[in-house]
């Protein structure tokens, strides 16, 4: 492989490492957003 | 007020800072002499190592403030600092063998930093591991302070023992960064602030969401302000 | 506090040695491993000097785990810990009688891995004695003060063992390197930097010494 390729790959490395990262943040925000109705549901006068 | 505003510019901040940095590293910065185009992952490779070490840091300030105040945000920081230190570390770690692949042929030399590095991440690894498992919470932000604080206490010793262990060893290269030219070292020191502002808003980010799971786990145990509500038939 | 301390360790050694199986799983897993090491060697081959000092080290860690879960074991029936935590005397001298005595039967222990390592490995005592003798002391006096506190860590945890190894071994780095570069030394291989890690070691004791000081009594507490 060439210079650049391994550049690229370098790069792409830590990208998708923060990418990956930002994932789990959006997925337990997910999950924040299900208990947040659940909660809801379960008190309808605060709605 | 600029609390609130702070998490909307530190992104875009940091996302410009590092737009800018590809400028830098790649038309501004000349190419290294030995090593060639591949030394460009240093530019990377730095940042990444050293805010992984700010966030361990980070980890062992907030757990010192723990066990003299018991303040359950501080803990969420240790928790929100420790993450983004493992990732950090871990891409300083992938990239750092990339690099060594291609300029030196191997993939791993017992270079003191990179050594320091790999069993740093081990273990604050473990500390995450530490946290998630299921304890009571006060007494799982307790273990975990001390083990943040016996973790940096660490660091210096594994640096000066991974040296010490080098040494008999021949070396695979001679310290490398000692030398660097005027522009380069700009560059690196640019990649480094503005790697610095994307930090910041990880963990600002984890922090948060981290106080607000807390939050809903108060709402949850009929703590919360709105508890009487709950109540009403 | 020296009383309490010599009290918490009589009764440790106590309960270690004269009842249960005491110190037999700890020494069946270290000498099993110098076993597993020895048939990595070929035919008429042996280890090289440095490779089985790195084999007595990690059987000396692993056991170190399993003793420090027991010690503190110990205290988990019938919430006897509870009877430990009211005694008025600092408490300090838990993790201190509780280090004293993992220093004590880690050093039993490795009585027992170093002729095992001597024989299985091929090993031969051809280098000097003296430098070897004082990391041995210096380390385990490391290995029992870090494992004195973390293991009040795992209290009342169920997946205890594993637990307490993961966060153990990656911060015993330093001390294992250096007892292993020193103790390839004593057993015929290349000399050097003996004085540095000794250095190492005792840096390493005087500040987990000070750690287990402070921050045991933030660890050792009456929650389940």
């Amino acid at each position: 492989m060439d210079t650049v390729t391994w550049l690229v790959v370098a790069n792409a490395a830590v990208w998708l490492g923060l990418g990956a990262y930002l994932i789990f943040l959006a997925l337990e925000q997910r999950a924040l957003a299900a208990r947040l109705k659940q909660w809801e549901a379960f008190h309808p006068e605060h709605q | 007020m600029p609390k609130s505003f702070l998490p909307l510019v530190l992104p875009l901040l940091g996302g410009t800072a590092l737009a800018g940095c590809q400028w830098l590293i790649y038309v501004y910065a000349p190419t290294e002499a030995s090593m060639g185009l591949i030394q460009k992952i240093f530019y990377l490779h730095l940042p990444l190592a050293w805010w992984a070490l700010v966030s361990f840091f980070l980890v062992f300030l907030g757990s010192v403030v723990y066990l003299f105040r018991r303040s359950p945000g501080a803990d969420r920081l240790c928790a929100a600092a420790a993450e983004t230190g493992v990732l950090l570390s871990g891409l300083a770690l992938v990239t750092g063998m990339l690099w060594a692949r291609k300029s030196w042929g191997v993939w791993w030399t017992w270079d003191p930093r990179l050594t320091t590095t790999l069993v740093m991440w081990f273990i604050y690894a473990g500390y995450l591991i530490l946290r998630g498992l299921n304890m009571p919470p006060q007494r799982k932000s307790l273990v975990c302070a001390v083990l943040g604080v016996v973790a940096f206490l660490d660091v210096p010793l594994v640096f000066v023992s991974a040296r010490i262990w080098r040494s008999i060893h021949p070396a695979v290269f001679g310290a490398q960064g000692g030398g660097l030219e005027p522009e380069m070292r700009l560059a690196a020191m640019a990649c480094v602030i503005a790697l610095g502002f994307f930090w910041a808003a990880l963990i600002g980010l984890r922090k948060g969401q981290l106080d607000l799971r807390a939050r809903m786990d108060t709402l949850w145990a009929g703590n919360g302000p709105s508890a009487a509500g709950r109540n009403r038939p | 506090m020296l009383r309490m301390t010599l009290a918490v360790f009589r009764k440790d050694m106590t309960l270690t040695l004269l009842r249960g199986n005491g110190l037999a799983q700890a020494l069946l897993l270290g000498l099993l491993l110098v076993f597993v090491f020895s048939l990595s060697q070929g035919i008429g081959e042996n280890l090289s000097p440095r490779n089985a000092a790195a084999v007595f080290w990690l059987s000396s860690a692993f056991c170190q785990v399993l003793i420090f879960n027991q010690l503190y074991a110990l205290e988990e029936v019938n919430n006897s810990r509870l009877g430990l935590l009211l005694v008025p005397q600092p408490l300090q001298a838990v993790w201190l009688g509780k280090a004293l005595a993992g220093f004590v039967l880690l050093l039993l222990a490795q009585c027992v891995f170093a002729p095992a390592t001597i024989v299985f490995l091929g090993q031969s005592l051809s280098g000097h004695p003296g430098p070897a003798a004082s990391i041995l002391l210096l380390t385990d006096a490391g290995m029992c003060a870090l494992g004195s506190l973390l293991g009040a860590l795992a209290q009342s945890q169920t997946a205890r063992e594993s637990l307490l190894g993961v966060v153990l071994f990656p911060l015993l780095t330093p001390l294992l390197l250096a007892g292993t570069g020193v103790c390839a030394q004593a057993l015929g291989g290349a000399s050097g930097e003996a004085d540095a890690w000794i250095g190492v070691a005792a840096a390493f004791d005087a500040i987990f010494l000070a750690a287990g000081l402070l921050l045991f009594s933030f660890l050792y507490t009456g929650d389940e």
